[in-house]
């Protein structure tokens, strides 16, 4: 009697994919180790029974040398072994390494299944696995899969009930790699083949020289398409949808309303020259749709795109490996640049994913140093529909101040955190081109996720903006930070306004600098205070949640101290 | 044959693992994702001066910190 199967494999095989499989759920994969930080959890209908399905985070070892990995066999011990199915997915492009995990989970008893995950890459690549006969050598069932494709799924979901414990003599250590070379000597099949044009670029991509050509083309095209994709989408589909359709019928049902009182202001908003202008009038239909939909969905539509395209093709652990010696200045390594990039769509899953690093020091320094220095792509995209007018060199004066700020901020920390930053060891995955399904199920998935998290708190936020002004609220809170606002940072005690709600969200936040005419001067300083000062409130409460109250209290003091002093020097340094 | 550490070797060098200085946990590590004593490792790069070391060890790729290569001791003809 099955009560749990559990998917358990070596980090990057494809675990999630089989779970989507298996379960229905959708869950995001990608190629590099590490995707999955927290517990995914579905079901399965095994005949008339529906199962639990658990994907477990990667682990290379059924000895821990890590808390991720300890969490793991904790979880294994859930059950008694006789009530659970154990499917250990394997990479077939990687036998040896993945065989490891296979006999010790045979050793200690647990019923297995093997699934040979992968298997269309491994025969592009001439690696070529006799199943059958692993299956009479291991004593499991083995079947090959290809879970992007969906084959062999089948027969995996049929052959669970086959999982089963079977006796063999344990090694350990070098015996037991001893052990694995005779098996995979005995299986496995390596075709001859020249260097293929895949294997060059994953060459050229880890040394030195080629590698940072590669990594700047990679960037520099990167923020190329990301803007042009952007760019696209609000010309041809957007805009012509809220200028050519929604203000027209908008206009039509509003400018009859007699006597505009308090909802025609919270709907509405202001009229400019007696038309509604999404920018500027501020209303619950007007300006908080058009800020949503119409300036920040296409650029996270097309962040997204090519984030995922990255992840997918496996060059992120490529960059990790360029940038280890700039992050270990910084307290971090190399492979931070994960939660970082992350952080550049939205802080949130950024700084969840700084799980993958593995003290604490490091994800204080990790989460702070995002929270701070790295703008999300909504408060991004506000950032060009603002500044963008008044040509490049304000938009990357903004990008240049919070480079500028982590660089400081981290050889800051790094110096005076104790403790010093763990050394970097780090599987680097084959490039992969992945199917163009995966690709869209992913975006569609965040896109999703982003629409949830985003339109609620603008309605809100713009609501909340509307009742604070229309009942002359905001007067009391721009009087207690007028002098040091207008005083140190050159701004009009309007903009005060925007710093507060940029604490909701700070896509809605630069929203309210576009009425009020200010100087490029202070625009820049304006977006600059906000991507650096408070991040949004989904921000602060999983920095709650990831580092604890007093590091919480820490971080915040830390953004509180640079937000004055990087506003100051900025008024000061900026003479028009 | 000479021993010496990852660091030191050139790129393209192969070398058998003949020690792995430092903890076990580091060792462990290491074992864990086959790099282990006796194993025949290609060093494909080495970035920068002090950063991080790729080697080939089977059919994986593995990044190792600086620091962690400087422990990795093997043997080259």
């Amino acid at each position: 009697m099955i009560k749990k199967i559990y998917l358990i494999g070596n980090p990057n095989v494809g675990k999630s994919v089989v779970f989507s499989r298996l379960t229905g759920v959708q869950v995001i994969s990608s190629n590099y180790p590490g995707t999955t930080i927290e517990l995914c959890r579905g079901h399965l209908s095994l005949g008339s029974e529906k199962i639990e399905v658990v994907d477990l985070p990667g682990t290379y070892s059924l000895e821990p040398t890590s808390k991720a990995e300890e969490a793991v066999v904790l979880l294994l011990k859930e059950y008694p072994k006789d009530q659970i199915a154990v499917i250990n997915v394997l990479d077939s492009t990687n036998l040896e390494r993945n065989l490891l995990l296979t006999l010790q989970l045979i050793e200690e008893g647990y019923p297995v299944i093997v699934c040979l995950n992968m298997c269309d890459d491994a025969s592009h690549r001439g690696v070529h696995i006799d199943f059958e006969k692993l299956e009479k050598l291991l004593n499991v069932p083995v079947i090959p899969t290809c879970a992007v494709t969906g084959s062999g799924i089948k027969l995996l979901i049929e052959r669970i009930r086959q999982a089963r414990p079977t006796l063999r003599d344990k090694h350990i250590g070098e015996a037991r790699w001893g052990e694995i070379g005779k098996i995979v000597e005995q299986v496995q099949r390596l075709e001859h083949r020249h260097h293929t044009l895949r294997e060059a670029l994953e060459d050229a991509s880890v040394r030195p020289l080629t590698g940072l050509i590669m990594a700047a083309g990679v960037i520099y095209a990167s923020f190329k398409i990301v803007r042009f994709v952007g760019e696209l989408i609000i010309n041809r589909i957007t805009d012509p949808v809220f200028m050519n359709l929604y203000q027209p019928l908008l206009e039509k049902l509003t400018l009859s309303w007699q006597g505009k009182g308090f909802w025609f202001h919270l709907l509405i908003g202001n009229l400019i020259n007696g038309k509604i202008d999404f920018k500027q009038s501020l209303g619950m239909l007007t300006t908080a749709p058009y800020i949503e939909f119409g300036m920040v969905l296409p650029y996270v539509v097309s962040f997204y795109f090519i984030l995922s395209l990255l992840e997918d093709i496996g060059y992120l652990p490529r960059l990790a490996i360029l940038l280890d010696n700039l992050l270990h200045r910084l307290g971090l390594h190399g492979y931070a640049i994960i939660p970082v990039l992350l952080g550049f769509g939205c802080n949130v899953p950024g700084i969840l994913s700084t799980r993958v690093l593995e003290s604490k020091r490091e994800r204080f320094i990790a989460a702070t140093i995002i929270s701070i220095g790295v703008p999300c792509v909504p408060l991004q995209a506000m950032i060009f529909g603002l500044l963008g007018a008044y040509g490049g060199f304000y938009v990357g004066g903004v990008y240049l101040v919070l480079f500028f700020l982590i660089l400081v901020l981290g050889v800051i920390l790094n110096r005076t955190l104790k403790g010093f930053s763990p050394e970097f060891l780090l599987e680097i995955p084959p490039y992969r081109l992945p199917p163009l399904h995966i690709l869209g199920q992913k975006l569609y998935f965040r896109i999703k996720g982003f629409l949830l998290e985003a339109v609620p708190v603008v309605l809100i936020g713009v609501a909340a903006i509307n009742i604070l002004i229309y009942f002359s609220y905001f007067n009391i809170v721009t009087g207690i930070f007028a002098p040091l606002v207008h005083g140190l940072f050159g701004l009009p005690k309007e903009a005060i306004a925007a710093l507060v709600i940029g604490f909701l969200r700070k896509d809605v936040a630069v929203g309210m600098l576009m009425p009020l005419g200010l100087s490029v001067k202070q625009l820049f300083i304006a977006a600059t205070l906000l991507a650096i000062s408070f991040p949004c409130v989904a921000t602060f409460i999983v920095l709650w949640k990831e580092l604890g109250l007093k590091d919480l209290i820490k971080s915040t003091l830390i953004m509180i101290g640079i937000s004055i002093v990087v506003g100051t020097a900025l008024n000061l340094v900026i003479l028009h | 044959m000479k021993k010496i550490s990852l660091t030191l070797i050139k790129a393209n060098r192969k070398g058998k693992v003949v020690e792995i200085l430092g903890g076990t946990n580091l060792q462990d590590k290491l074992m864990n994702m086959g790099v282990y004593k006796g194993k025949e490792v290609t060093k494909l790069s080495h970035v920068g001066l002090r950063g991080p070391v790729v080697i080939k060890a089977g059919r994986s790729i593995l990044a190792l910190g600086h620091g962690v290569a400087a422990k990795v001791i093997v043997e080259t003809e």
